[in-house]
């Protein structure tokens, strides 16, 4: 076939390499002891051990904090979703007064560094007593994903004709059924696609994370940076954590992978 | 948003809880901040209204200069390497074989690992003594340690991001790709177009779009990058890799500066903005021409 | 501009079972307007990828002017393709669009503007020179993809795959005028692909009927309407398309099946007992059935002619024509006098039989 040029697959498969190596060191450090770890250099792990792993299983700080990461994670994406669809489909659908205003400040909450929003959030969250829970670090989320979940419902839905809308009308069925029976299975794609995104900042961010959250409900990634302790950083320990925080981002890309590249070619601007 | 659409001030019933929700996490902490920053806070109960004079002081403040230029050079630096390589990676991602899927789980892959873990794995695998790629680099005879030498914390923190983010230019400019139909590469074969021709007037066009979507993304992000850097670096050696919202926090919660904290995160803010808003309108432009 | 030939053309896809394409023997003469018509599936695609280049034949060969072109890419055979919908580079103006394909092949400054001039002329063009195709109408746009395929003085064959498809229905016609325009007056070598009759006989000087993977007749489009050389060509062209018969039921011994054009009868009213002799005891081209249906299309000298759907011992039958009086209704017998037949056997054809 014409145009195929085999320079871009050779950068595809230099760059697969790149995008590989530092995961298979991950991997391979979490299947080793520390003492071997900082013992010797060796490509291949001389001896394998799941120490690691059985560790994190067995002590409930760990699994724990997975379950907090794991709450807020979920409690923002159902708070976004929920906020962002009514929206999205007002802003695909009608002009209304200062329709543009709103869409752009909306966005450019998307631009605020969360350092800037450290100090307030604590006392925020304090005043009104949701400091270390899993709602404070969801709600916080929502700053960032919320905007971002709009932005690409709003793309997908005007995808979708009007005319749907009108022969729902026309049938004879209320808003409500037209919009969960028909509307929405019609674009659950976008949903997964913004799933992902929701999953992919809310997982993914410590800063917010770590400020919001006591000793009640750590998540998983401030968990993990109490492998470092006076005797120095338990290597091992922390990349068999981090091969396990790998593992739900997987989950959700392998939900969503046929909506993935759909979803991304219809975000949009403007 | 297309033109045609009825005007309904009743939509704005569907766009009130989103309202709600950003007005709670976004604007009653923005007042905060910008009420902090017109004042001296001693202790939360003693407190003097002092106008612009933390912002004068931020910006004459060579620490804050020092950590605008480094972020500046840092997001201009990843974004030259990361929208070209990207493009580059999803023009050779193969558009309908069995392994289209797995290609873009893997490159999805660093977008999905806690930004925390993203520093961890690198901090490790770029260690001279039991990383690997720290001890390949000086197997070949190169000396290297990013936990001593600035220019050697600056690579690795570039090769970190470009690590981190390429595969999002990836996966965008891939979808952009794929919606090209494949009579506009035939005609531009029979038009005798070379494969720089066929990038520039089939390819580009098309990528265009998606390709903003991106660069707006990576700038934003890349300024407020945080936690990888603090990772693998913790800004060091010295203060070569001290971005913006490290001297932020390191200001904020470590020193309790609220005052100046504040100034500093107002100026943050609107420099993001102002950033974006010159990319976005110089493109939007070049594009009406 | 060049003649071309195909060769006893194969094409069979990489793994499939059966040849998609099987011994294609055609000869397109140098500045003929030739149509490839078709049903979807009877690899008109594949016929057209192999002449652009896309494909490589896997057996006999295809030749531009004698020379064997078989494994030459496209762009050196010098063939230009228009494709269902308007394929034009989107940030670049009209003017620049059409001066694309001699620029890729540096051509000088001065030709690169006379063939502009020439082109814009001859598709009244000018005015659209300095805008983006955004700007076009699905018609104009289309017509500037025509532009570029015709703009290289040295095309040798240009390429039209179903080109009215994304079209505008009321400027269809338009687009087709002005094709068969400047094929005529620039007589370059066109190959037009389509499924659609009507644009195939009007268009084309030579009309070649393709079904699953081989050519069942190439000819004027008279000789493909008036003598198709299989059934099946006779079933496809025409609308309603070929009467079939058992040819006994005609009065013909020596063949099959005869077959008839709706238009070539005179009708007239059967006398009312119905007949029940075989019709050759009445000679060679008679047939007598039932009314079924009545669609009247006009009237000439006060009496209707029209489309009758008739009903006869052997099968259903559609008959066009002067209709025998105005008071022709649903369920009266009519007596069917063909001026001409056609006689197949195996479903070829082995005779013309004029009747009148």
């Amino acid at each position: 076939m014409m145009n195929r040029p085999g320079l871009s697959r050779g950068v595809l498969i230099v760059y697969g390499l790149y995008l590989l190596l530092p995961l298979y060191w991950l991997l391979s450090m979490s299947l080793r002891s520390n003492a071997d770890i900082q013992g010797s250099f060796s490509l291949l792990p001389p001896t394998l051990t799941l120490a690691n792993f059985a560790e994190i299983f067995s002590n409930p700080v760990w699994y724990e904090g997975f379950a907090n990461s794991l709450s807020y994670v979920a409690i923002n994406t159902l708070i976004s979703l929920a906020v962002a669809i009514p929206a999205a489909y007002a802003f695909s659908r009608y002009r209304f007064l200062g329709d543009k205003q709103l869409f752009f400040w909306l966005l450019t909450n998307r631009m605020a560094p969360p350092a800037v929003f450290l100090l307030p959030f604590f006392q925020l969250y304090s005043a009104v007593g949701l400091f270390d829970t899993p709602l404070a670090v969801a709600l916080a989320h929502c700053l960032f994903t919320v905007p971002l979940a709009v932005w690409i419902l709003e793309g997908f839905f005007s995808g979708v004709p009007t005319e749907l809308d009108e022969m729902a009308q026309i049938d004879g069925h209320s808003f409500l059924y037209f919009f969960m029976r028909v509307f929405l299975p019609i674009n659950r794609g976008a949903i997964g696609v913004t799933l992902f995104f929701c999953f992919m900042f809310s997982w993914v961010e410590l800063l917010l994370a770590r400020t919001l959250s006591g000793a009640s409900s750590k998540p998983i990634v401030v968990v993990m940076t109490r492998t470092v302790s006076a005797s120095g950083v338990d290597w091992g320990l922390l990349a068999a954590a981090g091969v396990l925080t790998v593992l739900p981002g997987v989950l959700v890309v392998w939900f969503v992978r046929k909506d993935l590249v759909k979803g991304f070619a219809l975000g949009r601007v403007s | 948003m297309s033109s045609f659409k009825p005007k309904n001030n009743r939509a704005w019933l569907g766009v009130l809880p989103v309202l709600l929700i950003v007005a709670f996490s976004a604007v009653i902490p923005l007042m905060t901040v910008v009420n902090y920053s017109v004042q001296d806070i001693l202790d939360f109960n003693s407190r003097f209204f002092v106008g612009f004079e933390w912002y004068q002081q931020t910006l004459k403040d060579p620490r804050f200069v020092d950590a605008f230029l480094r972020q500046v050079v840092f997001s201009l630096t990843i974004l030259a390497i990361e929208v070209p390589l990207g493009v580059a990676v999803a023009k050779g991602i193969p558009k309908d074989s069995r392994f289209t899927s797995l290609i873009l789980i893997l490159l999805a892959l660093p977008l999905l690992i806690p930004w925390n873990v993203v520093g961890t794995i690198w901090q490790v695998f770029a260690r001279p003594d039991i990383g690997l790629l720290g001890w390949t680099v000086n197997a070949l005879g190169i000396p290297y340690n990013y936990t001593a030498e600035p220019l050697h914390a600056w690579l690795t923190l570039v090769a970190m991001d470009v690590w981190h983010w390429t595969s999002l230019i990836a996966l965008l400019a891939f979808a952009g790709l794929t919606s090209i139909p494949t009579p506009f590469y035939q005609a531009a074969e029979l038009d005798g177009a070379s494969r720089w021709q066929v990038f520039r007037y089939v390819e580009m066009p098309r990528l265009q779009g998606v390709l903003i979507i991106g660069v707006l993304l990576r700038l934003m992000d890349s300024f407020m990058i945080y936690t990888e850097p603090f990772v693998l670096t913790g800004g060091g050696p010295g203060n070569a890799t001290t971005m913006l919202s490290q001297h932020l926090a390191t200001m904020a919660v470590g020193q309790f500066d609220l005052g100046p904290a504040a100034a500093f995160s107002v100026i943050y803010f609107l420099f993001i903005l102002l950033f974006c808003w010159i990319f976005y309108t110089s493109v939007v432009r070049s594009d009406d021409e | 501009m060049a003649r071309i030939n195909l060769e006893n053309l194969g094409f069979v896809y990489p793994g499939a079972e059966s040849a998609t394409l099987d011994g294609l023997n055609l000869t397109i003469a140098d500045g003929e307007a030739h149509a490839l018509l078709g049903a979807s599936g009877a690899g008109k695609t594949t016929l057209l990828n192999i002449l652009s280049g896309l494909l490589t034949p896997t057996s006999g060969a295809l030749r531009f002017d004698d020379k064997d072109v078989s494994r030459q890419s496209g762009r050196l055979r010098n063939v230009a393709q228009v494709f269902q919908f308007p394929v034009l580079y989107e940030s670049l103006s009209v003017a620049e669009n059409l001066a694309f394909p001699l620029k890729t092949r540096k051509a000088p400054e001065n030709l690169i503007r006379d063939r502009l001039d020439y082109i814009c002329d001859e598709l009244h063009i000018g005015d659209l020179r300095a805008l983006k195709p955004a700007a076009l109408s699905l018609f104009q746009k289309q017509l500037i993809a025509v532009g570029k395929a015709l703009v290289r003085p040295d095309v040798s064959l240009v390429l039209l795959d179903e080109p009215l498809t994304a079209v505008e229905p009321r400027t269809k016609w338009r687009l087709r005028q002005t094709l068969r325009r400047v094929q005529a007056d620039l007589k370059v070598t066109m190959i037009y692909v389509t499924h659609d009759q009507t644009e195939a006989l009007t268009f084309a000087d030579r009309v070649s009927v393709l079904t699953a993977g081989g050519i069942l007749q190439t000819g004027t489009p008279e000789q493909v309407y008036n003598s198709p050389e299989h059934e099946f060509v006779g079933h496809f062209v025409g609308s309603p398309g070929m009467n079939f018969l058992p040819a006994k039921a005609l009065g013909i011994n020596d063949a099959d099946r005869a077959g008839f054009r709706p238009e070539w009868a005179v009708l007239s009213r059967a006398n009312s007992t119905p007949s029940t002799a075989p019709a050759n005891s009445t000679g060679i081209g008679h047939i007598t059935g039932k009314i079924l249906r009545i669609r009247v299309q006009g009237a000439q000298a006060g009496k209707p002619f029209g489309l009758l759907t008739v009903a006869t011992d052997h099968g259903e039958v559609a008959v066009r024509g002067e209709f025998p009086d105005a008071a022709v209704s649903a369920g009266d017998r009519l007596h069917m006098q063909l001026t001409r037949c056609i006689a197949y056997t195996d479903q070829r054809k082995v005779s013309d039989i004029e009747l009148l």
